[in-house]
C-alpha cells in the first residue's frame, strides 16, 4: 500500500513516449514543479523544513527512476505521488517529533505570510488539524488535481471511501470554521 | 437522490453536477443552501492550500568541524631549521651589507679610478714612501708587488691608494688613518668584496673584484702598517 515501492502512475498511460524521448531537461521540470511539490508536502507534513526533505528525497528518487517516467506531461502528478509515498514512508520509518499543532498552525516561527483575512487563518488552522487521514485525501484533490478514482488508488481505498473522507474533511473543516455540522454520511454529526 | 446522498456528493466534491445531483438540488433549498456553502468554503480551502509557503531560508551550513591533528614529528626541526636559515640570511646580509657609509665610499673611489686595478707596471719604493708619507703611515716591508700608489683625497683627508699584484689579482689597499671602524667588518657591494680592519688609531680597507686574496693581504698590512704621530 503506502510503503510499497513507488510506481509511476504514468506508466501506463497511452500513447507514452519512450524513455529515451523524455527531453533531457527534466531537472528543469523538476525544477519548475518544486514549489507545487513543496506546498503539497508542506500540507502533508505540517512541517516546512520536514517538507523540504521530502522535496529533496523524492526529487532523488524519482531521477534515479526517471525512465519510469512515458509522458513528460505526467510529470507532476508522477512526483506528487512520489511525494506522497515519501512522506509515508518518513512517517512510518521515523516517529517524528511531535509538535504542537498550534505552532505548526501558525506557522512554527516561521516567517508568516500576511493574513488579511482572519477566516482564512482560522480555516488555515482547521486544515492543519484534520487527521492526516482525511487532509492527506484532500490535498490530493485540492493541491494535487486527483480524481476521486485516482485518490482511491493511491489511497487504496474504495471510491465511496475515498468520498466519505472527502465529505467528512469539509464538515469537520465546516464545523472548526464555525459553520453548523452536515449530518454525517452515516447518520451521526462528525466530531469537531 | 437523497439528502444524505447529495451531500455527501457536494461534500466530497462541491464543484461537481452531476445530473442527478442538479435534479434534486432543484427540489431541494437547504441542499442548495448546503453546496453553495461548500463550494466557499471550498474555495477558502484553495486559497489557503495554495497559499505557497515561504521559502526556506538558506539553512547556514554547519562550520566544519575544527579537526585537531598532531603535529608531524618533522614539524618542530623544519621550523627550527626555518628560524637558523633566517637567522644565517640576516646575519650573511648584515655581514656582506656595506657596512656603512666608509666602506661605500671606500668602492666607490676605487671605482672612480679604473686605472688604478689596470696598472702592470710595478711602483718604484720612492713614489711608495711619498704616498705614505703624506697620511703620516710606515710599512715595515714594502711588498715588490706594488703597481699603483697614489695619495688620494677621500672623506676630507689625503690617504695612500695601494694596488697589490697577488696571486688571485690586484688587490686594493686604502690606509685610512682617520677612519676607526669599532671592529673588523666585511663588506660586498657592486662586485667588489672586501675588508675594514682597525689598525691603531685608523683603520685599513682592503678589497678587490671578487674579494680573492682580501683576507691575507689585510693580514699583512695589519702587521706592517704603523701610523707615525705626525700624520695629518
Amino acid at each position: 500500500m503506502r510503503n510499497s515501492e513507488p510506481e509511476s502512475p504514468v506508466s501506463s498511460m497511452r500513447d507514452p513516449l519512450s524513455a529515451v524521448n523524455v527531453p533531457a531537461d527534466l531537472a528543469q521540470v523538476f525544477e519548475a514543479l518544486r514549489p507545487d511539490l513543496l506546498r503539497f508536502a508542506h500540507w502533508l507534513a505540517r512541517d516546512r523544513a520536514i517538507a523540504e526533505d521530502i522535496v529533496q528525497e523524492s526529487l532523488l528518487r524519482a531521477w534515479r527512476s526517471r525512465e519510469g517516467l512515458k509522458e513528460l506531461s505526467a510529470a507532476r502528478a508522477w512526483l506528487l505521488t512520489i511525494i506522497r509515498r515519501e512522506h509515508a514512508r518518513l512517517y512510518e520509518r521515523k516517529r517524528l517529533e511531535l509538535v504542537s499543532i498550534d505552532e505548526v498552525a501558525d506557522g512554527h516561527g516561521a516567517p508568516r505570510q500576511p493574513e488579511p483575512d482572519g477566516d482564512l487563518m482560522t480555516l488555515h488552522h482547521a486544515i492543519m488539524k484534520l487527521p492526516l487521514e482525511y487532509r492527506e485525501p484532500l490535498v490530493l484533490q485540492v493541491l494535487g488535481g486527483f480524481s476521486t478514482e485516482e485518490i482511491s488508488r493511491e489511497l487504496a481505498l474504495s471510491s465511496t471511501a475515498v468520498l466519505t473522507r472527502l465529505f467528512r474533511a469539509r464538515n469537520k473543516l465546516r464545523v472548526l470554521c464555525g459553520l453548523q455540522a452536515a449530518p454525517d454520511v452515516n447518520g451521526g454529526e462528525v466530531e469537531a | 437522490m437523497t439528502c444524505d446522498e447529495a451531500r455527501l456528493q457536494i461534500g466530497a466534491e462541491p464543484g461537481a453536477s452531476a445530473a442527478a445531483l442538479e435534479e434534486h438540488l432543484g427540489s431541494c433549498a437547504a441542499c442548495r443552501q448546503f453546496r453553495d456553502e461548500m463550494r466557499a468554503l471550498d474555495a477558502n480551502i484553495r486559497r489557503v492550500m495554495e497559499q505557497s509557503p515561504e521559502p526556506q531560508p538558506a539553512r547556514p551550513l554547519p562550520a566544519p568541524p575544527r579537526v585537531w591533528r598532531r603535529p608531524p614529528a618533522w614539524r618542530p626541526w623544519a621550523l627550527a631549521a626555518s628560524v637558523v636559515f633566517a637567522v644565517f640570511a640576516v646575519l650573511a646580509v648584515w655581514l656582506l651589507r656595506p657596512s656603512d657609509s666608509l666602506a661605500r665610499d671606500v668602492v666607490a673611489h676605487v671605482q672612480a679610478e679604473p686605472e688604478s686595478l689596470l696598472a702592470q707596471e710595478q711602483v718604484s719604493t720612492q713614489d711608495i714612501d711619498a704616498a705614505l708619507r703624506s697620511a703620516g703611515v710606515q710599512l715595515d716591508t714594502t711588498p715588490d708587488t706594488v703597481t699603483y700608489a697614489q695619495s688620494c683625497w677621500l672623506r676630507g683627508h689625503y690617504v695612500p691608494h695601494l694596488v697589490v699584484q697577488t696571486s688571485h689579482g690586484p688587490v686594493t689597499v686604502l690606509l685610512l688613518r682617520h677612519e676607526r671602524p669599532s671592529g673588523r667588518r666585511a663588506f660586498q657591494e657592486d662586485g667588489m668584496s672586501g675588508v675594514l680592519v682597525p689598525s691603531g688609531q685608523g683603520s685599513i680597507a682592503v678589497l678587490a673584484r671578487g674579494g680573492a686574496g682580501v683576507e691575507q693581504l689585510a693580514q699583512v698590512m695589519q702587521q706592517d702598517v704603523h701610523w707615525l704621530p705626525d700624520g695629518r
